[in-house]
């Protein structure tokens, strides 16, 4: 039984392809053409893929009244308006906006994103290299000898949020004001020292880290 | 300057009437003022004064010029054809009743006489020198009122004459004279009514003033976006014309600002449909190369689907584009600057297309500074700017498989941002003029931020140096490098 996903779409042979697409990746997809049934078919998915136009409602209502009715459920729009206007009042209740057209590869990686962010990983450990990660039970073991890796409270805060931007890259500002909370100070080191005692603990080789990757001059990445 | 010609008004009702009512009224009033103040004064004499403190025995005193020479001609005429004696007794009984009054007379020979009582040094004898003397003397001096009359009203001197004489000091003025309360109460009179034709001005000029200023506060609206109330009109005069015509262009102004808003709407329905219209099938395009990707295909087939995805994907950013620069430039953007890290921007922006670049298997070369650096700018804007520039780098500088994020000092001080890529310029751009609509769009953007950006480009690939226009011309410069 794979994630259940919404998908409302109006167009016909986008949406059977999309559906087609996402279904062989696992997804159980119910896919609606119109909007207005939407609040009722989302109770159990634990995702809403929203297309903006739609016959009758449109996508920015059908979006508001399913955040309103599931404020926790994930909603990503599709959307053919790619105006900077479109895609900030959608962003003002969408958590991300891909605009067509689009590669499906991205839409799931897109996908994959949003669901990990929304906490909903599934049992299985996500394998980084030489380290198992149980998200679930926040759990890290070292796949080598078997042993697993304690963390402090902010290592740990630090490395589940560049899980949860997997393949991501993120700058030190984006970390920091994710993990503190507060606005990035110039200069500021903390991050920095942080992220070396993570990798001494994370790494085969602390001076060659394969987990964190560094950007150069951009930021930090956790691949998969 | 051409004058222009004003409409007509009526002039009934118009401040210009009602103004020269008020100079007329003052200039009539002149001749008034002066008679109107002498009743005034009789009012005011009888009516106030003259109940609360009485002017001393007006009526009854004695010691007034014109009942003095009343008395002194009477007299004289009655003494006609007396003796001498009989007319130093009557002098004598004058003199006692007019104590004040100084008295003598001449008689037909010439002989001054004077009753014993008086204290006048005179000369025995009264010569015609000595009456010019006397004139001289005693008539010209202000100080004293004289009378002279001819005993029996005889010109011919037969029976003499006699003379009185007494210091104004003793006397009252009456009659025609005014005392000094008369005079001010009279002044007073004037003065008040010069007082009101001056507070009635006033009043009409601080009348207009009120009405001028309600209209300026009205005019001046708080809250950039609404317009001002209509006024409501009170007068028909030449600012309750304004007041109208003021009305009138507040009502057209709305009419023209619900206008230009239902327009920027159309048009943005418009723009927003047209791109849902064309990239409704480009997508379903894309979905079909996609699917036909995964057949079993030749290596040809393979290159040529490779191929379709790329221009399609070109053409998704022109009709991004353009649909963007017609938005753009038609002003329905709002430009937002606030005081941001553009570096920090130029680092997220960089880390967004970073796995593009790595599948393009483009070297990033991003060395950009610890310290932040602040412009004054729109985030959204300039991240629009570093997605089209990037956008660009990936669609028309392929063959150098390079992009480089470096900051630079410019001779000015300032610091530049320099993004550059090893293509084959601009000029050779791979064939494809794609990147003139998205440098247009660029230069828009930086134009309106108060931006440069500098652009060289040569065959061995494409500097672009943005830096905030601190004198020069904000806006987009190409220069070819050779």
């Amino acid at each position: 039984m794979g994630i259940h996903l919404l998908y409302i779409e109006d167009d016909a042979e986008i949406g059977a392809w999309v559906n087609e697409d996402l279904g062989g990746r696992g997804y159980e997809v119910t896919w609606l053409q119109n909007g207005e049934r939407a609040v009722e078919q989302a109770a159990g998915c634990r995702l809403v893929i929203l297309d903006v136009m739609l016959p009758g409602l449109d996508g920015f209502t059908v979006g508001q009244r399913l955040k309103k009715a599931y404020p926790d459920l994930p909603i990503l729009m599709l959307s053919a308006r790619t105006s900077i206007d479109d895609k900030l009042e959608g962003l003002q209740f969408a958590d991300d906006y891909l605009t067509k057209p689009f590669h499906p590869d991205e839409l799931a990686a897109r996908i994959e994103v949003l669901l990990r962010r929304s906490g909903s990983y599934s049992t299985e450990p996500l394998v980084l290299k030489h380290l198992l990660v149980y998200e679930r039970e926040n759990r890290i073991v070292n796949n080598d000898n078997g042993e697993e890796i304690l963390l402090t409270g902010k290592q740990f805060q630090i490395f589940t949020y560049l899980l949860r931007h997997l393949g991501q890259i993120l700058t030190k500002e984006q970390i920091y004001e994710g993990v503190w909370g507060d606005p990035y100070l110039d200069g500021d080191k903390t991050l920095m020292v942080h992220i070396r005692y993570l990798r001494e603990k994370l790494e085969r080789d602390p001076a060659n880290p394969e987990i964190i990757e560094t950007v150069r001059g951009v930021g930090y990445r956790v691949k998969a | 300057m051409k004058k222009e010609k004003l409409p007509k008004s009526r002039f009934r009702g118009s401040l210009l009437s009602r103004y020269l009512i008020i100079i007329v009224i003052a200039l009539l009033f002149i001749p008034v003022v002066f008679p109107a103040s002498l009743v005034g004064y009789q009012f005011v004499q009888s009516i106030i004064v003259g109940n609360i403190s009485p002017e001393p025995e007006a009526k009854n005193d004695p010691y007034t010029t014109m009942r003095l020479e009343d008395m002194w001609h009477r007299e004289a005429k009655r003494l006609k054809g007396n003796t001498p004696e009989q007319i130093d007794a009557r002098i004598g009984e004058l003199h006692a009743a007019y104590s004040k009054v100084d008295m003598f007379w001449v008689d037909a020979k010439s002989r001054v006489r004077q009753p014993g009582t008086s204290k006048l040094k005179l000369p025995q004898t009264w010569e015609a020198a000595d009456a010019v003397a006397y004139m001289k003397r005693y008539r010209e001096a202000t100080q004293q009122f004289s009378v002279i009359a001819f005993i029996g009203d005889d010109q011919k001197l037969k029976q003499g004459f006699m003379v009185m004489q007494v210091s104004r000091s003793e006397l009252r003025t009456g009659g025609y004279e005014m005392s000094a309360r008369t005079t001010m109460i009279f002044f007073g009179i004037i003065l008040l009514m010069f007082l009101l034709f001056i507070a009635v001005s006033w009043m009409f000029f601080v009348n207009m003033r009120r009405r001028l200023l309600r209209l300026q506060s009205a005019m001046t609206v708080q809250d950039g976006s609404n317009l001002p109330d209509p006024i409501l009109i009170k007068k028909t005069d030449e600012i309750g014309q304004l007041e109208h015509a003021f009305n009138g262009m507040v009502v057209r102004l709305g009419s023209s600002q619900r206008r230009e808003r239902e327009e920027e709407e159309l048009r943005k329905r418009l723009i927003a449909n047209l791109s849902h219209d064309l990239r409704t099938p480009l997508t379903v395009i894309r979905s079909h190369v996609y699917s036909l990707q995964k057949e079993q295909l030749s290596d040809k087939g393979r290159q040529l689907l490779k191929l379709t995805e790329t221009k399609l994907g070109d053409l998704s950013g022109l009709i991004d584009n353009l649909l963007s620069y017609n938005l753009l430039t038609s002003g329905k953007y709002t430009l937002e600057p606030e005081r941001c890290d553009v570096l920090r921007i130029v680092r997220e922006s960089a880390a967004a297309w970073y796995p593009l670049w790595e599948k393009e298997g483009f070297e990033a070369d991003i060395d950009l500074p610890e310290e932040p650096l602040f412009w004054i700018i729109d985030p959204q804007w300039f991240r629009r700017i570093l997605d089209n520039l990037f956008q660009n780098a990936v669609r028309h500088a392929r063959s150098g498989q390079y992009i480089g994020l470096h900051a630079r000092a410019l001779p000015g001080g300032q610091t530049a941002i320099l993004v550059s890529d090893k293509g084959q310029g601009m000029e050779a751009s791979s064939g494809d003029k794609g990147a003139g609509i998205g440098l247009a769009i660029v230069g828009f953007l930086a134009r309106e931020m108060g931006l440069v950006m500098d652009v060289g480009s040569s065959s061995q690939g494409t500097d672009i140096l943005i830096y905030q226009a601190a004198g020069s011309e904000p806006g987009l410069k190409l220069t070819n490098k050779v």
